[in-house]
């Protein structure tokens, strides 16, 4: 735990100042670290491109991995049939995409047909319903799926291999399923000293409502050494990093209407992300004077809106990008900190398969996009993502040690094992703004531990006098 | 310590009517925020002895805290009244101090951010200088500094091949340019002055470094084909040429199919690439001091290769099929972006003119000595034609044979980069006139 390592004896501060010597000053510890988010940075963008090709090389990379898999699962005289090599009644095993079909998926066409005629929908948070159905595509056919398979769970986008036998009415019965698993993890290498990664997400900059600042600057201030008392400073200089997943600008910074307005009354006005651009520098500046710093965009970030989204340009940070401890890292992000490896994202690929799957814990949809080996089976379906064609650089293709997606609603975290010893920590870093809550995860252990932040308010009162009352 | 800042609290707090926050203390005294800490609670004792003039103050309070079913570490600035009540809440308490001192009593927490926003907003450069930790790494870069990293920064931006790798290139490629077809460049660049300037002993070292650095990138494509071409180039038979470049490029599908097992080594990239500044500054700085004449022509050639686009013409050469096949398969050598548009313009102004005049130019550069990159390049510019005459004549006495060469590498060279620059503007439709006219 943080807190016992920074716990002292005696407290120090609430005594007078003892004479003219000056306080403690603590080196920040500094690990190796090495990003390797090569694969998730665009160069060329074509978007004149179809996106089936995505689905063919996924197929196409997974499918030797499913395969063995399934010979691992259902022994290796499994055999492994194409769709159109499938014989009724055959039991065998399939390796293919998913696809659900989706009643309730937004559709723009469906919207446009039914345009004239069009009930009120009630705005949905999720897109599941009894009717869907599950399909499976291989390179030329696709099948449908029934029998022993939640249908609830599963994603359009995720490569699975199914046992099981077609009927004579043309659909497959499912008997049981595999999928990647895990990939190969690296050994790490065994630590010292307990040093901490800081991760946090959705800072929500720019918001209408800003009494969460106070919140956010006590983070800084307990990062940066300022807050606390010697113990604390200590424990504060083993972060060795930060980590900002995404959505440091608030989602109402970003102004819908402008694009439908008028220009000219628009022409004076100045975009809302602006101030918080300059915010952001300034909150920025305070942190890589002290420790260094990853920042990832998120889906309201001023970048690109699809993924993989580039890192944020350095001219909006004219402060703190002065400093060289300021990484501007691309999402999916993906680096080595002392041997520890770290991959994540700002969220978007699990708030979308939470939509369209019946999982609702960020955590489980970790572990699930984990089991699939794919960060975000989903793009390019109902997530938007870059016209790959050659590659989809989404499939892992090497174990993280510690997977994270930003902007849950809540703090969660858990140690998972693979099939081949692989530790994992899943970590749902929480939204700032709204939980006042960060998390930090120690590279030692490999232990995830929230650190939360609070102030006082007026509702406090309120809160008080009224349980008083009753 | 004298106590005199009890006064000088005293003021700030009765007289100023202040939120007296520690970290505004801190920055407003210029003491270390932990004295500053001590300060607010010795007035604030001070002051309950003399029990004067009603003060309100507020603590923070961190610790281990279990609620929720969740063991968290937490920070809380809570009020002088809630303390107590507060800190028995934690199940363990790291530290209490004072946060901040005022006369009046604070309904929200408000004030207290936009107290210290305001503190640190005056102090935005040395916001850290009196916290409890010093980071080693935190150094602002100079500006120098800044600038390289913008280069390395934009390098991955430009994605200038997109010509080439719209029929193959895609996400492989694409994800690549960051570092690789740099090296690629690089490592032509430096293949070729290899085989040709010998035998300065200086410039083998960076050789050597260069080399070095080549073979982790050897799997990448577009260095394979650049490698290739170089050792070609040599014998300057254009058949040859034509065979390597269609050798290569098949070449070039492969290593994209093979793609995936490069991946571990795009960070084995990133090194070389650091020692591969390092040297380029090390000769630059040696060049400053050398007076040999030889040596600094050369030590300059070599400059020119990587970072400037100088003399930007579209050269007469004699070989010009060559030409074509270096230049279109090329990545335009990412180094080129920061440079001003302006000279650009003018040179492509001037360039249509007379195009010998300007390339003999650039061995003018090579003479005068000319330190900063840039400078040397807008210069080359704005000279006259009769100035590069004698510059001409200059380079035959040292080794007639290898300058010639290198004449000849060098004009390819700003060849490549003109129609680098061609790629950048409008000027797509001269290569395209160029390749009309064969």
């Amino acid at each position: 735990m943080f807190s016992d390592l920074s716990a002292q004896k005696d407290s120090s501060l609430l005594s007078r100042p003892a004479g003219e010597e000056q306080g403690p000053v603590f080196d920040r510890v500094s690990p190796a670290y090495s990003p390797c988010s090569e694969r998730y940075k665009l160069g060329d963008r074509s978007f004149s491109r179809q996106y089936a090709h995505i689905y063919a090389a996924r197929l196409m990379e997974m499918r030797p991995l499913l395969t063995e898999r399934a010979h691992q699962k259902w022994g290796s005289e499994v055999t492994v049939r194409k769709l159109c090599d499938l014989q009724t009644g055959e039991q065998c095993c399939i390796v293919g995409t998913l696809f659900k079909r989706m009643e309730l998926q937004p559709s723009i066409l469906k919207e446009i047909s039914e345009e004239h005629n069009l009930l009120p929908q009630p705005t949905r948070t999720k897109f599941i319903s009894e009717t869907d159905e599950l399909i499976l595509e291989d390179e030329l056919q696709r099948i449908k799926l029934e029998g022993k398979i939640d249908k609830e769970k599963c994603v359009t986008g995720s490569v699975i291999a199914i046992y099981g036998a077609e009927r004579n009415d043309g659909k497959f019965t499912v008997e049981d399923f595999c999928t990647a698993d895990l990939p190969v993890q690296t050994t790490r290498p065994t630590l010292g000293s307990d040093k901490f990664v800081l991760l946090s997400s959705g800072l929500g900059l720019g918001s209408s409502h800003a009494d969460s600042m106070l919140g956010l600057q006590l983070l800084v201030d307990m990062v940066t050494g300022q807050l606390g008392d010697q113990g604390e400073q200590n424990g504060a200089a083993t972060i060795s990093r930060v980590l900002l997943a995404g959505n440091l600008l608030s989602q109402s910074t970003l102004d819908k209407d402008a694009s439908t307005k008028a220009k000219y009354l628009t022409k004076k006005t100045q975009a809302g992300t602006v101030d918080a651009m300059r915010l952001l520098d300034e909150l920025l500046l305070q942190l890589v004077a002290s420790v260094p710093v990853d920042v990832m965009p998120g889906q309201y970030d001023p970048t690109n809106f699809t993924l993989p989204q580039q890192p944020l340009h350095r001219c909006m940070f004219p402060l703190s990008s002065v400093y060289p401890t300021l990484q501007l890292a691309s999402n999916p992000y993906q680096a080595e900190i002392n041997g520890v490896r770290f991959l994540g994202t700002s969220g978007q690929n699990v708030c979308d398969i939470e939509r369209y799957s019946s999982m609702s814990s960020h955590l489980e949809i970790l572990e699930e996009t984990l089991r699939l080996r794919h960060l975000a089976p989903t793009a390019p379906d109902t997530l938007g993502c870059y016209p790959f064609y050659q590659k989809d650089p989404f499939i892992l293709e090497e174990c993280p040690h510690v997977y994270f997606s930003g902007n849950a609603p809540s703090f969660e975290s858990k140690l998972i094992k693979g099939p081949d010893g692989q530790e994992v920590l899943l970590v749902a870093v929480p939204k700032f703004s709204s939980t006042q809550t960060a998390c930090l995860v120690n590279l030692r252990t490999l232990e995830c531990e929230p650190v939360s932040f609070s102030a006082f308010s007026a509702e406090d009162d309120e809160e008080s006098e009224m349980n008083i009352s009753h | 310590m004298d106590e005199l800042y009890l006064d000088n609290i005293d003021e700030y707090v009765n007289d100023h009517d202040k939120i007296v926050t520690y970290k505004w203390l801190s920055l407003t005294l210029g003491v270390h925020v932990n004295t500053a800490k001590q300060m607010l609670y010795h007035y604030l004792d001070h002051k309950r002895k003399e029990s004067s003039a009603q003060l309100h103050a507020t603590y923070l309070v961190s610790g281990k805290f279990v609620g929720n079913g969740q063991t968290s570490h937490k920070v809380s600035v809570v009020r002088e009244e809630q303390l107590e009540d507060f800190k028995s809440k934690m199940s363990l308490i790291v530290s209490v101090h004072v946060y901040s001192v005022q006369k009046a009593l604070l309904k929200d927490s408000g004030p207290l951010y936009s107290v210290d926003y305001d503190a640190v907003k005056d102090n935005l450069k040395n916001c850290s200088k009196y916290s409890a930790i010093r980071c080693a790494s935190a150094v602002p870069m100079s500006s120098v500094e800044l600038q390289r990293v913008r280069e390395v920064q934009q390098d991955p931006t430009p994605a200038p091949e997109t010509r080439k790798s719209g029929m193959n290139g895609n996400f492989n490629i694409a994800s690549k340019p960051s570092t690789k077809p740099q090296k690629g460049i690089m490592g032509m660049f430096a293949n070729k002055a290899a085989a040709k300037n010998q035998d300065s002993s200086k410039e083998i070292k960076s050789e050597v470094e260069v080399t070095k650095s080549k073979p982790a990138v050897k799997a990448n494509p577009m260095t394979n084909f650049f490698g290739t071409q170089a050792t070609k180039k040599q014998d300057k038979t254009v058949k040859e040429e034509e065979a390597a470049q269609s050798s290569s490029s098949v070449e070039q599908q492969r290593a994209a199919s093979s793609q995936p097992e490069e991946k571990p080594q795009a960070a084995a990239v990133e090194l070389p690439k650091d020692t591969k500044k390092d040297s380029r500054s090390k000769s630059k700085r040696m060049e400053d001091s050398d007076s040999e004449e030889e040596k600094m022509e050369k030590k300059k050639r070599r400059r020119i290769k990587k970072p400037e686009p100088d003399s930007s013409d579209e050269d007469v050469i004699p070989d010009s099929p060559q030409q074509m096949e270096t230049r279109e398969p090329s990545p335009p050598p990412p180094k080129k972006e920061p440079e001003p548009v302006t000279h650009r313009g003018d040179s492509e102004v001037k360039t249509r003119k007379r195009r010998r005049v300007l390339k003999s130019r650039t061995f003018l550069d090579d003479e005068g000595c000319i330190v900063t990159e840039k400078g040397y390049e807008s210069e080359s510019y704005s000279e006259t034609e009769d100035d590069f005459k004698p510059t001409k004549q200059a380079p035959k006495h040292p080794f007639p044979a290898k300058q010639q060469k290198s004449n000849k590498e060098d004009e390819k060279k700003s060849q490549k980069k003109a129609s680098a620059n061609a790629n950048k503007g409008t000027k797509q439709a001269s290569i395209m006139g160029f390749f009309q006219k064969k």
